[in-house]
């Protein structure tokens, strides 16, 4: 049990550091849109691929979990899109 | 005798709830916002379609943004105040803290700035060539600014001067000529507009070195220009044809004492919302997963709530606090 908890404290973790790291890349690139429709794509992928491996580490990832973490992460892509493509 | 059979059909229909819940609770208009605890999935408006719908709503919102001006030309637009004299200032404040010497506002520089923003605007291009090949060290001779060095910085869509500065300064090439040591004097334009549809401001910068160095602006010349600029914003306005025979480049610039249009919508605000909106509204969803779930103790065979809900919050906080519109050139 201590060893599970252990191993999401790292994923957790790490996504908080991809979180701060392209909040970082956000606020240095704040002026160039294509930089940041750039950063946008690639950090909605990093969210997918974070929920799909933290899923399937923990053994309870289904096509629906996985659908859930594409669909969100596409959201957070056309938020950001919306915004930039102007 | 009605009330009575009243009474005993409400007590069947609760029954039947009572032996279906599941089935009943498909129809509760409050799970589109609530987790289902029965069948252990969110609330439907976060479903995994809804998610869908919310993506292509907004993918048509952008369509919208993109045709309207088409249709519709200067009701979307870019709302902006800049002002010459705070670009000069912000410049100047740039070149002071890298040890270079202030730029000195020219009028012949200037009015190239004004000819080349106005040439963008008559002739719909966003470049520092027009279509038909006039340079911008056209616009600088034709002011008769006869030059060692010149250099050019172009934005459009900024919301005020610190930006536009400042987004020169992110670019290595506009930066160079920000802060290049070549440069004695400079010429700014700020001009409204439409461009594709979009009401706009375009700014130009023209830097310079005159072969002359006796021909430096004077303080007296560049309280000058910033007095004319800040009395008459300059606004694209339809030109007289030029006379036979005068050179368009010697022409004075068209200097419109109106005040800068503002679009009906503008078009940062407009999007800031809709994603504002969307963001806020799945955030809330998410939120309210995330409480109901805990009192209620369900156990959702789902993705991270508390992990979308943070994501989608530092996004929308970003939308509103980070990003700002423009482009340079």
């Amino acid at each position: 049990m201590k060893d599970k908890s252990d191993t999401h404290l790292v994923e957790y973790a790490v996504l908080a550091t991809l979180a701060v790291i392209i909040s970082l890349l956000f606020y240095y690139f704040r002026y160039n849109h294509g930089v940041l429709i750039f950063l946008s794509g690639v950090s909605s992928l990093a969210y997918i691929i974070w929920g799909v491996l933290h899923h399937a580490l923990e053994g309870r990832l289904t096509k629906f979990i996985a659908a859930e973490y594409i669909v969100f992460g596409t959201l957070v892509f056309f938020l950001m899109y919306t915004v930039l493509n102007f | 005798m009605m009330s009575v059979l009243k009474g005993k059909k409400k007590s069947n229909i609760i029954k039947d709830w009572r032996q279906q819940p599941k089935s009943i609770e498909k129809f509760q208009f409050v799970h589109h916002f609530l987790p289902h605890p029965e069948e252990k999935r969110r609330a439907t408006l976060l479903s995994n379609r809804a998610v869908i719908v919310y993506c292509v709503a907004m993918l048509l919102i952008a369509g919208i943004f993109r045709i309207l001006p088409k249709i519709v030309p200067g009701v979307l637009g870019y709302a902006s105040d800049i002002a010459v004299k705070d670009l000069l200032t912000y410049t100047n404040v740039k070149r002071k803290e890298a040890g270079l010497s202030e730029l000195r506002l020219n009028s012949a520089l200037t009015s190239a700035a004004h000819q080349k923003a106005e040439d963008m605007f008559k002739d719909q291009y966003w470049a520092h060539i027009s279509p038909d090949g006039t340079e911008p060290w056209d616009f600088i001779l034709g002011q008769n600014y006869d030059y060692i060095y010149a250099g050019e910085n172009l934005a459009k869509n900024f919301n005020n001067s610190r930006d536009v500065v400042e987004a020169w300064m992110k670019s290595s090439s506009h930066k160079e000529n920000l802060l290049s040591p070549n440069y004695d004097e400079i010429g700014f334009a700020v001009v409204n507009g439409v461009m594709e549809g979009y009401e706009t401001t375009l700014v130009v910068q023209m830097f310079g070195r005159p072969r002359n160095a006796a021909q430096v602006a004077s303080v007296y010349e560049e309280q000058t220009v910033l007095q004319k600029e800040s009395s008459a914003t300059a606004a694209v306005s339809e030109r007289e044809p030029e006379a036979e025979g005068v050179p368009e480049a010697v022409s004075e610039p068209v200097y419109t004492p109106v005040a800068p249009e503002k679009p009906a919508i503008d078009v940062t605000t407009a999007t800031k919302t809709v994603s504002a909106v969307f963001g806020g509204f799945v955030g809330t969803l998410l939120a309210l997963d995330v409480w109901y779930s805990k009192t209620r103790g369900i156990h959702k065979f789902t993705g991270h709530t508390a992990a979308h809900l943070g994501i989608l919050i530092l996004v929308v906080a970003s939308i509103w606090f980070v990003l700002t519109p423009g482009i340079v050139l």
